[in-house]
């Protein structure tokens, strides 16, 4: 609070400040959320009228076989792609804030998987992945491995989405720590440098908690998002082989549209929500330990 | 030397890895439409052609697709980077009750699938007359509480003592912010710019569901007609892809030179 | 901030129910008094936009009071936005359906009696249509849409390895058996030919269990989708792709569609739609079709679209001449003929005439003949569900997970679930 400001004053400070995103937020994403919370009590096949169910949807998920493999499916492609995306993302940025020639042009490069759609990318690494003519095999063959099937074995193909995945997002998760490094004064990098610190002692030291910021703020984005898998494994498996990849915003989205089971479909969708908000609240008290802001 | 020489050998590979999409997407786009499934693969087309791309301006309104896309995802990028650093201002620089329960409803507005939201937000729309139209393209979408938090983190690494001398030569908040923290985060911002734009110019399922006639069509949900229920013209779906990717692209470019500017500038300013 | 959000939820609340009950915008256009309607189409995409656009101005010469607005969609978000638009209360005024969804949707209410429409109109008659096509579109004693296309399912070989095999070409009293004798012949492991071709998935399964003498529920509408002969002739499925091996497993496909396999010379017979046929016209190889093989009966499958109208149309009449022209009338036959845009359902024997001769493959009766053994897949309210819940146990069948007999008694379990 600025010396001398009013508490009035002060709090239109703020208002003016929040009202733009508010406003849409609540009017737009909060709202139209709320209202799927509340079809989550109701049975609706989105062609006939709702009809009030209270913990109908509910229980039926209890039970539903589908539901949870599709949970451990999606808790299984958090677990390997989380880790692996924050360090191929962080090692490339790291790399393209290093003073290298070309470094533009690799900075795009890496980018381009990104801005790549999910068909033709899907396209490709099932050829990659191909058990007959892929490369990936061919390479585990000339190191005296007999690769899998991959997608179209039940016990690999989760783990080829996954490595799909952190391709594509490299360059995502690599923009994110950029912003971050460039945004960390350079003073305090020279200082020291200046002070003497090796290379991998002023990282540790210096730079990375210094991005701390950055790095928490690419984990909660990135757990959110990897909570809500679906279009990779849409494109690449269609959630297959015999349901090996299903994952929960593919079962919401078959409820949703393809089985006309609007109020199950928010069933699961408030659960997944509730895992989501649980590991989020939790990463934001851990934080305190381990982020450092100025 | 040579560990500098693997370096740039190991760098190279991994950004080969990375475009091999784009030339696959690109040739593709240039084969006809019975050589595109040729197992082994082919990279380079037998006889390249240019007919997809010709199809794809017969068929289909292309200039005018291109031109809703570029006028939604313009007007969708500076409405999410106004609204995002208005309020990661007020989440990182003010101090207020309820804060911390504020900005969690604003992540977690970001952890409910879209799909379940969508009809109520049709409703909405239908309420408003905006069906069909450019507000409901992009109205619902000014605001985005990824484009929040990532500001904020941003604004939250600047130190204090800047604003604070401004604030004693009297500059009121607004001042502040717009002379002090925004020219400091440009290269948040900048990314903020690549991937907002990125995602409104990739974004499907909305504009497929709000939009009716041709004439509003994005031009994604415009070449989803190519994936037809029996078959999908791949070459063509290709030549879209490859024409969707250009603006973004350079989009990006540009970013990337706002980029390095604010690097200098915050080694000035420090 | 809190009474804000309370009024919003009331509002959004209301305006659902409200839409729930649905009200169509007036369509008539002040200036010109023409009645606009909507056509939503999944069928023209991606190969037949413009002669859907023929078609409409060949309508609108006729009908010069009526404007027909398109909307189109690919087929996977067909559906999606049609709910959408239904759910918001703005259907579109005519609509395709295929017939695995029909019911779903004309057991909501949402589609307008046509019953009593044709009953009212002289100049129809239903008698254009093959009947069994037309009767596929009533719900409970109601014409709820007219029948557009059908596209039959049938066997496709490739006459240059049969030749190779000295093998006889197949024929239309063919059984699985000899199908499977012969694929063992064309079978060539060092080239990578395969013998046949006959996915197992949804369509095939119920079709083949029909072949067999079984059926999904029994004519009480009792499940009996576990029943002996259907083991059995899920057996037979699984059998031509594990213990025969003359037929490529996902794995062995690696990617490549049944029919780009085909098209590439590397498989002797493949059991598919005759939506293939302008695609494998680039073969470089002799083919033909066939009457799919049986195995103690016949049986066929066919793909069939129909027209529906929203049951909150405005404008009836508009839309039901629209609907007719477009299934049924003369011109559209023949466009549909000409351009290779599937085949309309209706009798007029010229316009099949001109189809048997349209090019290759050479026996296009077959097409016909397939007509004659043709039977319709179970449909259910829930159909998808019942789809993908017998898809996913065929497919863990298929992965070797279940056997031909587990499979089936879960497909029971889901499907007396689902009743």
């Amino acid at each position: 609070m600025i010396v001398g400001e009013s508490r009035t004053k002060h709090s239109l400070w703020v208002l003016f400040f929040l009202l733009p995103a508010s406003a849409g937020l609540i009017l737009f994403t909060v709202l139209p959320i709320v209202s799927s919370f509340i079809l989550s009590l109701f049975s609706w096949d989105l062609l006939g009228i709702p009809e009030f169910v209270l913990l109908e949807n509910f229980k039926r998920l209890s039970g539903d076989q589908k539901f949870w493999k599709s949970l451990v499916h999606t808790l299984s492609f958090v677990g390997g792609y989380i880790p692996a995306v924050l360090v191929t993302g962080l090692l490339t940025a790291l790399l393209m804030n290093s003073k290298i020639k070309g470094r533009g042009a690799f900075r795009t490069a890496f980018f381009i998987p990104v801005v790549t759609s999910w068909i033709a990318v899907a396209l490709l690494w099932t050829w990659l992945f191909n058990p007959k003519f892929g490369l990936i095999n061919y390479i585990l063959a000339l190191v005296g491995i007999n690769g899998p099937a991959w997608l179209y074995d039940p016990k690999w193909a989760m783990t080829a989405v996954i490595i799909t995945s952190v391709w594509k997002d490299t360059g995502y998760v690599m923009m994110l720590f950029l912003a971050g490094l460039q945004d960390i004064p350079a003073s305090l990098l020279e200082a020291a440098s200046i002070d003497g610190a090796s290379g991998i002692k002023r990282f540790t030291a210096v730079t990375l908690p210094l991005l701390s910021p950055t790095t928490f703020f690419i984990l909660v984005i990135s757990l959110i998002n990897s909570f809500q898998v679906f279009d990779q494994v849409w494109v690449m498996t269609g959630g297959g082989p015999s349901g090996a990849t299903s994952v929960l915003v593919e079962q919401i989205y078959k409820n949703a549209f393809r089985y006309n089971n609007m109020g199950y479909a928010s069933a699961i969708s408030l659960i997944l929500f509730l895992i989501i908000l649980i590991i989020t609240v939790l990463q934001s008290r851990v934080q305190k330990l381990w982020v450092h802001y100025v | 030397m040579f560990k500098k020489i693997s370096l740039y050998i190991l760098m190279t590979l991994a950004a080969l890895s990375m475009i091999i999409p784009l030339l696959w997407m690109v040739s593709t786009s240039l084969k006809n439409n019975q050589l595109v499934f040729q197992m082994p693969p082919r990279m380079i087309p037998e006889d390249p052609t240019l007919d997809s791309y010709h199809k794809l301006f017969d068929l289909f309104p292309m200039m005018r697709m291109l031109m809703n896309s570029i006028l939604v995802s313009i007007v969708i990028t500076g409405g999410q980077i106004a609204t995002s650093l208005m309020a990661a201002y007020a989440f990182a620089r003010m101090s207020f009750k309820g804060k911390d329960a504020v900005f969690l409803v604003f992540l977690a507005t970001m952890m409910v699938p879209f799909q379940v939201t969508i009809i109520p937000l049709f409703v909405l729309m239908r309420s408003f007359g905006w069906l069909n139209s450019y507000p409901g393209l992009t109205v619902p979408l000014l605001h985005t509480a990824f484009g929040v938090f990532l500001l904020r983190q941003a604004l939250m690494t600047i130190p204090h003592e800047l604003e604070e001398s401004a604030f004693m030569d009297g500059a009121n908040h607004w001042q502040v912010f717009s002379r002090i923290i925004a020219p400091l985060t440009k290269a948040s911002v900048a990314t903020l710019l690549v991937l907002s734009f990125m995602a409104s110019w990739n974004s499907f399922l909305w504009p497929l569901i709000v939009t009716r006639s041709d004439d509003m069509m994005t031009l994604p949900v415009g070449l989803s007609v190519l994936r037809g229920r029996y078959e999908t013209k791949w070459n063509m779906v290709m030549a879209g892809g490859v024409i969707s990717i250009i603006p973004i692209v350079v989009v990006f470019l540009f970013s990337q030179k706002h980029f390095i500017q604010g690097i200098s500038r915050s080694g000035i300013k420090n | 901030m809190k009474k804000f959000t309370v009024v919003w939820i009331l509002f959004l609340c209301i305006t659902a129910l409200l839409s729930a009950k649905g009200q169509q915008g007036k369509e008539v256009s002040s200036e010109s008094q023409k009645t606009e309607i909507t056509y939503f189409t999944f069928s023209a995409a991606p190969d037949h936009l413009d002669h859907l656009q023929e078609m409409i101005s060949a309508f609108t010469q006729m009908n010069k009071d009526t404007e027909i607005n398109v909307e189109t969609a690919g087929w996977d978000d067909y559906f999606n936005k049609l709910q959408v638009n239904i759910a918001g209360g703005i259907a579109p005024d005519v609509f395709e359906l295929n017939y695995e969804n029909f019911v779903t949707y004309a057991s909501k209410g949402t589609l307008y009696d046509m019953s009593s429409l044709a009953a009212s109109d002289s100049s129809f008659s239903e008698d254009v249509f093959y009947p069994r096509s037309y009767n596929a579109f009533q719900y409970k004693g109601v014409q709820y849409g007219l029948p557009e296309t059908f596209s039959t399912v049938v066997l496709y070989y490739n006459k240059d390895l049969f030749d190779a095999a000295g093998l006889d070409y197949p024929e239309e009293s063919w059984t699985w058996d000899d199908a499977i004798a012969a694929a063992k012949k064309i079978r060539d492991p060092e080239n990578d030919v395969w013998g046949l071709y006959t996915g197992i998935q949804f369509w095939e399964f119920y079709k083949k269990i029909a072949q067999n003498g079984g059926s999904v529920y029994d004519q009480n509408g009792n499940v009996v989708i576990d029943s002996r002969e259907n083991v059995e002739a899920l057996q037979t499925m699984l059998d031509i792709q594990n213990k025969h091996g003359i037929m490529p497993t996902d794995a062995e496909l690696a990617g490549v569609s049944d029919g780009d396999l085909f098209v590439s010379g590397k498989l002797g017979m493949l059991v598919s739609g005759i939506w293939m046929f302008s695609a494998f016209g680039e073969a470089e190889f002799d083919w033909d079709i066939e009457v799919e093989p049986g195995m103690s009966t016949k049986a066929t499958h066919f793909f069939a679209n129909a027209l529906a109208m929203s049951s909150k149309t405005e404008s009836p009449e508009a839309s039901w001449e629209w609907v007719k022209f477009f299934t049924s009338s003369d011109e559209s036959a023949q466009m549909r003929i000409r351009t290779g845009w599937e085949l309309p359902t209706i009798q007029n024997q010229d316009a099949v005439a001109a189809y048997l001769t349209a090019g290759s493959p050479a026996n296009r009766q077959a097409v016909f003949n397939s007509l004659k053994y043709s039977i319709v897949p179970p449909v259910i309210e829930k159909q998808n569900e019942l789809q993908d819940g017998i898809g996913q146990y065929l497919s863990e069948a298929k992965y070797g997970s279940m056997t031909a007999e587990e499979a089936l008694k879960m497909c029971r379990e889901l499907l007396e679930d689902l009743k």
